[in-house]
């Protein structure tokens, strides 16, 4: 159990120069753009509304205790034109999700523009870039 | 023990490697329709075209090459918390948080869609956000002498040869920021857009925005490009749901911003 893999949580620490700004439409500032963490968990709720498309998703920490976390994303319009629709998440997947987390240490973040995506379980990928 | 953190910190190291030799492709642009080679249609900018944004917080110029403000305008400005820019705050009072609407020309450089329409004796935007539209007449009309002041003015175009349709406005109201970094406007302001068909995909836009009440020379917007998508993406619906805002708001973006618990 303790090798499990599918509940390793994968922090990258990357302090990576994103390519442009991330749009958040009420502002960047309360995200850390130059931060991308990678998690891992299970959908509990997608809401594909306006004008964030939000994922929530219950992700293991190292000892085994489950954090909830809230995705913030792009307009519902953003997302259809990479691919996404209303059906692509459903409670129960099994998803990992790139995204610049809250500056606050809460389990909250940005996912879009060039540096988010999510990973299905399935290996597929959708991105959530400006388009 | 030890081992076992140097395992991990390598694992870690290793997968961060992989993750960011991959990553850039991952985010590679896609290509717009494609077609880029094939010749202009003159005086036709139908299609749907997107403001190449280098973020969303690029609006109508760098707050460095803003000009100075009028005394009016400071105090509007000193009114003003964005989310954006060099005053960025997490406690911000842009309109839009409560669904105001983004108003023109902020709505230009937002990094969704907008689409033009020909129509007899206009010229139709429609944009994603918002849902909005703003008709500019080609009739032959004048701008009106004492319009009543709306979020999106009112507006005349006509052609200057074959590539490039002038659009000239006014008719705000002042309720709407220009940008995501909160700089004011007046009733007063005017704007003369230039949208030049470069090639088949490319729009190159100019627009200077005069509004002597609150800005003490003309803002000239750095020249900036649209592209014109594949004829498969169309103009979704992104409206601002005050009610969903008030979710969201409660679930994501307070929780965002509020101070950590000690």
């Amino acid at each position: 159990m303790r090798n499990k893999p599918a509940i390793l949580i994968l922090v990258f620490a990357a302090y990576i120069c994103a390519c442009g700004a991330v749009y958040a439409h009420h502002g960047n500032s309360a995200y850390d753009e130059a931060r991308i963490v990678t998690i891992t968990g299970t959908v509990t709720e997608f809401d594909f509304v306006n004008p964030h498309t939000q994922i929530y998703l219950d992700v293991k920490d190292a000892k085994g205790n489950v954090v909830h976390w809230a995705v913030e994303s792009q307009s519902p319009g953003i997302m259809k034109r990479n691919g996404w629709s209303r059906t692509s998440l459903k409670p129960g997947d099994q998803i990992t999700i790139s995204l610049n987390p809250a500056k606050n240490g809460a389990p909250v973040g940005f996912s879009g523009k060039k540096t988010g995506k999510v990973v299905f379980s399935d290996g597929r990928e959708l991105m959530m870039d400006e388009r | 023990m030890q081992r076992r953190a140097l395992k991990s910190i390598a694992a870690l190291t290793a997968s961060a490697a992989l993750f960011l030799l991959t990553f850039p492709l991952a985010g590679q642009e896609r290509p717009a329709a494609k077609s880029a080679a094939s010749p202009a249609p003159k005086r036709d900018l139908s299609g749907v075209w997107q403001f190449q944004s280098g973020g969303g917080a690029q609006g109508l110029a760098p707050e460095k090459d803003m000009p100075p403000m009028t005394p009016w305008a400071q105090a509007r400005f000193a009114t003003e918390k964005p989310g954006y820019g060099s005053r960025a705050t997490t406690e911000g009072n842009d309109p839009i948080l409560h669904c105001d609407p983004m108003g023109f020309p902020r709505v230009i450089f937002l990094p969704t869609p907008f689409e033009f329409v020909a129509a007899p004796g206009r010229m139709l935007q429609f944009f994603e956000r918002e849902h909005e539209w703003r008709p500019i007449w080609t009739d032959g009309r004048s701008l009106p002498k004492d319009p009543d002041p709306t979020w999106y003015g009112y507006a005349i175009g006509h052609w200057e040869g074959d590539d490039t349709f002038v659009v000239e406005s006014s008719g705000f109201n002042d309720k709407s920021w220009l940008g995501a970094t909160g700089y004011p406007h007046s009733e007063d302001m005017r704007t003369v857009e230039r949208y030049r068909r470069m090639d088949h995909d490319t729009i190159a836009y100019d627009i200077t925005v005069y509004d002597p009440t609150a800005y003490t020379k003309p803002i000239v917007a750095p020249q900036k490009t649209m592209k014109l998508l594949a004829k498969t993406d169309e103009i979704e619906e992104l409206v601002c749901v005050a009610s969903e805002e008030e979710a969201f708001a409660k679930k994501i973006r307070i929780p965002a911003v509020a101070q950590p618990k000690k």
